[in-house]
């Protein structure tokens, strides 16, 4: 989950972990393999980044919540409006 | 009004917060009444809420059919964990596709502010393979149907 912060170095991936970095980036081979990173290079460093479908679409997902309560929240801005500015004491 | 704000916490979680002109008590009301509550959770144009039963108590149950004619129906039900009158509502909910998904469970804080009530829900994203069953089912494009329609009105 370290690479939902973003891209990270192979190096920096392997530290956590009591591995040779050749063990490493056979795993992330293996990952790469399952569409699940894209490698590239940055200078010197090789860096490793999510694939964008990686996490199965976490984003039109949060597209479609926030579109939704955007709209229900208005409609509840409405309901509101309807009530009373406050209902301690009635009934 | 401030706009709504989303943010995603970790992979899981989603936090929507949203200030409102009314003061906590109402806001709370409002999400725990069925009169109240069919008048706004139905968000889509078309879209009705012919089922919505609350048991507002601790424990207590509920239930909320959406109907959207030719767009697709769908049910949510679930159960109050906790409620703070004025100021907290914990419970966990599940859509039904028409088996029952894995449980959402969800938190709602209404805190007095400056303009009246910051309301922040935070809530549990069902995992991918839920989220994409969802999706596959038509939610999503029924939604961005009505939201297209939506636009229309309100321009």
């Amino acid at each position: 989950m370290k690479l939902t912060n973003g891209d990270e170095g192979v190096m920096e991936l392997a530290a956590p972990f009591d591995m040779s970095q050749p063990a490493i980036s056979r795993h992330i081979k293996v990952l790469e393999a399952a569409g699940l990173v894209t490698r590239h290079r940055q200078g010197t460093h090789r860096m490793c980044r999510l694939a964008p479908d990686a996490l199965g679409e976490i984003e039109p997902w949060l597209d479609i919540i926030a579109d939704r309560y955007r709209s229900n929240y208005n409609r509840l801005d409405a309901v509101l409006e309807t009530m009373k500015p406050s209902h301690q004491g009635d009934d | 009004m401030p706009p709504l704000q989303l943010m995603l916490e970790g992979d899981a979680d989603v936090v929507v917060t949203r200030q409102f002109k009314a003061p906590p008590e109402n806001v709370y009301r409002a999400h725990l009444e069925p009169e109240l509550i069919c008048q706004w959770m139905a968000s889509w144009p078309g879209w009705t809420m012919p089922v919505c039963e609350t048991d507002s108590r601790e424990g207590g149950a509920f239930r909320f059919e959406f109907d959207g004619g030719e767009e697709g129906a769908f049910t949510t039900t679930g159960e109050y964990i906790t409620l703070t009158p004025s100021s907290l509502i914990v419970h966990v909910e599940r859509m039904h596709m028409p088996d029952p998904a894995p449980d959402s469970h969800c938190h709602t804080t209404f805190e007095a502010s400056e303009t009246g009530t910051l309301l922040t829900l935070r809530m549990s994203l069902p995992d991918a393979e839920t989220r994409q069953g969802m999706m596959d089912m038509g939610i999503a494009d029924g939604m961005e149907l009505s939201y297209s329609k939506l636009d229309e009105i309100a321009s």
